[in-house]
């Protein structure tokens, strides 16, 4: 029995296929969010409301011919969207929405899965890097550089901005935090700071508007993508899907108090957080331009920066004094 | 380390097929070099071999935003050439298309100007109010793009009461509408940290390079055909010409919303004053032997036609100079000591229309490879034994 | 600033190297220089009475002779600077006694000119001598040597189209 609900757990929910499912829907969501903002219908023709675009996208990418390039390091450059892919939906597991009994830690949910959960999404940073290293391309070269020097700039923000409330409840396992802020839903309110400012980081780390400058079309062509084609290419689309709904879902558990409430309840709020999320990265993506390489690391450590720091102290004041 | 990055001639960037080769060190421009002939089609030599009513719609054909332009500036050549002076109403029609068209190529620049910033919404937005003055457009004239309005002596069509109330009417949709995009422009952080201090082009180098229209009234140089050589019906109507002191491509946005504001004014004034009687005057078949500079406002910068004629039914010459050639050695020295996330807005700012600059030779011969230019016949070699070389994946044939 | 003062001060700057000056229409100027004195006569127009902004050069083939204009925009007009060069006849005289047209480049005076004279080189195989950047401007690399669209004398003829693995 524990085994098949490990298999269950690990190919239809919250596995593989529910990630698939949901990933698509997340982006259609998106593309219908933003293309609304800007006046337009967005997907409308595949299924109903063009709920399918993007498997019909996916399935489209995955019959067109696969090209890799004659001067690219052939196994490097197949590899990685694979590696990118399992990387993402392993850090799908995580997410505690089916494991959300705090007592019990079990192999999806130990203290410092949080740790382990930040760690698998900067990962495939440094997949995209390589991805643009690999494929000899000078404008993927230009969007690999360009991915490394943005990740120098958001990922210490974001850190400090979700371990503070992970401080607060004093623990870093996900489903205890979560846990903690159902028990003092007012705790939530001084985490706001840290909230803005992960939703920020985590819009650069999806490389979206205003920081989709590692492919940002109209200078570098693809970007880190330019080589990539066919049913590669489809993988980096459903990796950077995933990558949305894991974000999301890690900024719900920890900033929105998770999951809670059983199976069936805790679905439901999964749903219905990590649409407010998207929502809200959907908004930012709409309203702003690109801005360029340079200005994206000074904002981050003029201003993303210090407010982490000062979310920080604000936590350890809370910490020391009022609890 | 330098290395070079091929921009064209196929590059999201571009909309038209040019060749810019930038030497970039880490993200810093450090030359650029500018390699035009991808879009010829031999306009000044066709245009010996037809006749000067043909030449109207040959002119309209140089370009597809200010396809006005060029036909006005070509048709009021040949009316001097010809002796022959179009009515008051036909004239205002045409200075009327002209505003319109100005308005529609601004707006689209702007839109043009929020993508290449990676602004999306901004871009849905302009061209969705371009619309309305597209349909205009389409209600005078019968056509979106080219308007085909202009003929020697005046213009092909006249206008109706209900249709000249109803442009006026929609004219304040498009004030409200551009009043808010300066809110954008001037109020957007992302929008204004890329536009501020990009390109720079001192009032110097633009007076050295001769830089043209927007390009120019950007550096503070206050030149406008309309004011300093008034053509048409320019000398009697109410306008200003808009400049920019900051050089960059701020100024340039500043500039272009600014002369939309003139632009409404001035639709408004002639929709207001809009004398009546005929649209257009009889013309002969032959002009008088002799020859004419015609110039002309376009919304990009000044249009030349130099016009000379044998005393024929055709030109004997007509030579074309379109306002983005003339700003091509400005661009280049721009793009020096920028980044490359400025490549493409400072490449827009001159809003290039390359099949504009480039009218005068036959064929598209010219492929650029990685590291060395490719003649088209070579590249034809090249990939013919490549399909030679390699077997056919499967059977080549369909499998029913 | 009419026109009558207009040409009476570039009579002044520039006396005889004018050959003629004609004001055929409000704001038009016509005036013809010789060859020889272009460059110098350029340097005074810019330097000294302001007409920095070249709009562009113009050839024409006139039969024995190719007419270069240079069009210059000012604030109530327009200067056309009007020269001469003798045109070499026939193209294969061209290729024997390698007579071919010289002009001297305006580049040094006004930077901004060098796009209109590589033109001029392409469609009239007009040599600009100095020019500091004599690559094809608008014609591709594979166009055959000695080929001048612009030239009166020269007709395009159409080669016959090969489709690659076609049928012969």
């Amino acid at each position: 029995m524990a085994v098949l609900k490990t298999v269950l757990y690990l190919i239809v929910y919250p596995g593989i296929l529910f990630l698939f499912v949901y990933a698509t829907f997340v982006e259609w969501f998106d593309r219908k969010v933003y293309a609304r903002l800007q006046n337009r219908m967005g997907p409308t023709h595949t299924g109903r409301f063009g709920l399918l675009q993007p498997i019909a996208d996916f399935v489209k990418l995955m019959s067109k011919e696969d090209i890799v390039p004659d001067k690219a390091d052939k196994t490097l450059f197949t590899l990685l969207p694979i590696f990118g892919l399992a990387i993402v939906a392993t850090a799908g597991l995580l997410l505690p929405v089916w494991h959300t009994n705090p007592l019990q830690p079990g192999f999806n949910s130990f203290p410092g899965d949080i740790i382990i959960l930040l760690y698998l999404l900067s990962l495939p940073t440094l997949i995209f890097f390589l991805a643009g290293w690999s494929s000899t391309n000078l404008f993927s070269a230009i969007g690999g550089s360009r991915v490394l020097t943005m990740l120098f700039g958001y990922e210490v923000p974001l850190f400090l901005a979700v371990l503070s409330p992970a401080l607060l409840a004093g623990s870093w396992r996900l489903a205890e935090i979560a846990a903690f802020y159902r028990q003092h839903p007012l705790l939530i309110l001084p985490n706001l700071i840290g909230f803005a400012v992960a939703l920020v980081c985590v819009q650069a780390k999806l490389e979206r508007t205003p920081f989709d400058i590692p492919h940002a079309e109209t200078e570098i062509v693809g970007g880190t993508f330019t080589e990539y084609s066919g049913k590669k290419l489809a993988f980096f689309r459903l990796m950077t899907d995933i990558e949305l709904v894991v974000c999301s879902g890690l900024l719900a558990t920890v900033f929105l108090g998770g999951f809670g409430g059983g199976i069936f309840l805790g679905f439901l709020q999964f749903i219905g957080k990590t649409l407010a999320v998207v929502f809200l990265l959907s908004l930012m993506r709409a309203v702003t331009g690109r801005i360029r390489i340079d200005q994206v690391v000074s904002f981050a450590w003029k201003y993303l920066a210090p407010l982490a720091v000062l979310q920080l102290l604000i936590v350890i004041f809370i910490k020391g004094w009022v609890l | 380390m330098k290395f070079s990055i091929p921009i064209g001639p196929q590059h999201p960037a571009l909309k038209e097929p040019i060749s810019l080769r930038m030497t970039v060190e880490g993200e810093v421009i450090r030359d650029a070099d500018i390699r035009l002939g991808y879009n010829h089609r031999g306009l000044e030599k066709l245009a010996e071999e037809k006749t000067w009513i043909q030449n109207i719609y040959l002119t309209e054909r140089i370009c597809g935003i200010c396809s006005h332009s060029h036909a006005t500036c070509y048709v009021q050549g040949v009316e001097k050439l010809m002796d022959i002076v179009p009515p008051k109403r036909g004239l205002y029609l045409r200075f009327l298309v002209a505003e319109l068209e100005r308005v529609h190529s601004h707006l689209l620049w702007l839109g043009v100007a929020g993508h290449e910033a990676g602004f999306d919404t901004f871009f849905m937005y302009t061209w969705r109010d371009r619309e309305i003055v597209m349909d205009m457009l389409e209600a005078i004239s019968g056509n979106r793009v080219h308007y085909a309005i202009n003929t020697l002596g005046g213009v092909r069509r006249d206008l109706d009461e209900g249709l000249r109330q109803k442009i006026l009417s929609q004219l304040d949709i498009l004030r409200r509408r551009t009043e808010f995009y300066i809110k954008i422009g001037a109020n957007e952080p992302t929008f204004v940290g890329r536009l501020a201090g990009v390109g720079k082009l001192s009032k110097e180098k633009a007076m050295e390079l001769c830089a043209v229209g927007p390009m120019a009234r950007a550096s503070d140089i206050a030149r406008d055909v309309r004011r300093d050589d008034p053509y048409g019906i320019y000398a009697e109507t109410p306008f200003e010409v808009s400049t920019a002191d900051t050089c960059d491509v701020l100024g340039r946005v500043v500039v272009r919303v600014k002369e939309l504001f003139q632009c409404y004014n001035l639709i408004e004034f002639m929709l207001k004053n809009l004398p009546s009687g005929e649209v257009k005057v009889k013309a002969p078949r032959r002009a008088k032997p002799g020859e004419v500079v015609s110039r002309y406002e376009a919304p990009r910068g000044e249009n030349m036609h130099y016009i000379v004629s044998g005393g024929a039914d055709k030109p004997e010459r007509l030579k074309v100079r379109a306002p983005t050639l003339a700003n091509y050695p400005a661009t280049v020295e721009m793009l020096k000591n920028g980044f490359i996330a400025d490549i493409p807005l400072i490449f827009a700012a001159i809003d290039p229309c390359i099949c504009c600059a480039e009218r005068t030779v036959e064929t598209v011969d010219l492929r650029t490879g990685e590291e060395k230019v490719l003649r088209f016949s070579e590249l034809r070699t090249l990939a013919q034994e490549r399909f030679d070389k390699n077997p056919r994946k499967g059977t080549g044939l369909w499998p029913f | 600033m009419n026109d009558l003062d207009t040409i009476e001060r570039i009579k002044g700057a520039l006396g005889s190297r004018i050959v003629e000056i004609t004001n055929p229409a409000p704001g038009r100027i016509f005036m013809t220089v010789a060859v020889e004195d272009l460059v110098s006569v350029m340097t005074n127009l810019k330097r000294d009475l302001g007409f920095w902004y070249l709009v562009t050069i113009s050839g024409v083939d006139k039969g024995d002779a190719f007419e270069i204009l240079y069009h210059f925009g000012y604030e109530g007009g327009n200067l056309n600077v009007r020269t001469q060069i003798p045109k070499p006849t026939g193209i294969d005289e061209v290729l024997k006694e390698k007579t071919v047209p010289h002009l001297p480049s305006i580049c040094a005076v006004i930077p901004g000119a060098v796009l209109y004279e590589r033109e001029l080189q392409d469609m009239f195989g007009i040599v600009v001598d100095n020019i500091p950047d004599p690559r094809r401007l608008v014609l591709p690399d594979d166009w055959p040597e000695q080929n001048f669209p612009l030239r009166k004398d020269w007709k395009f003829e159409r080669p016959p189209e090969v489709i690659p693995g076609g049928k012969k």
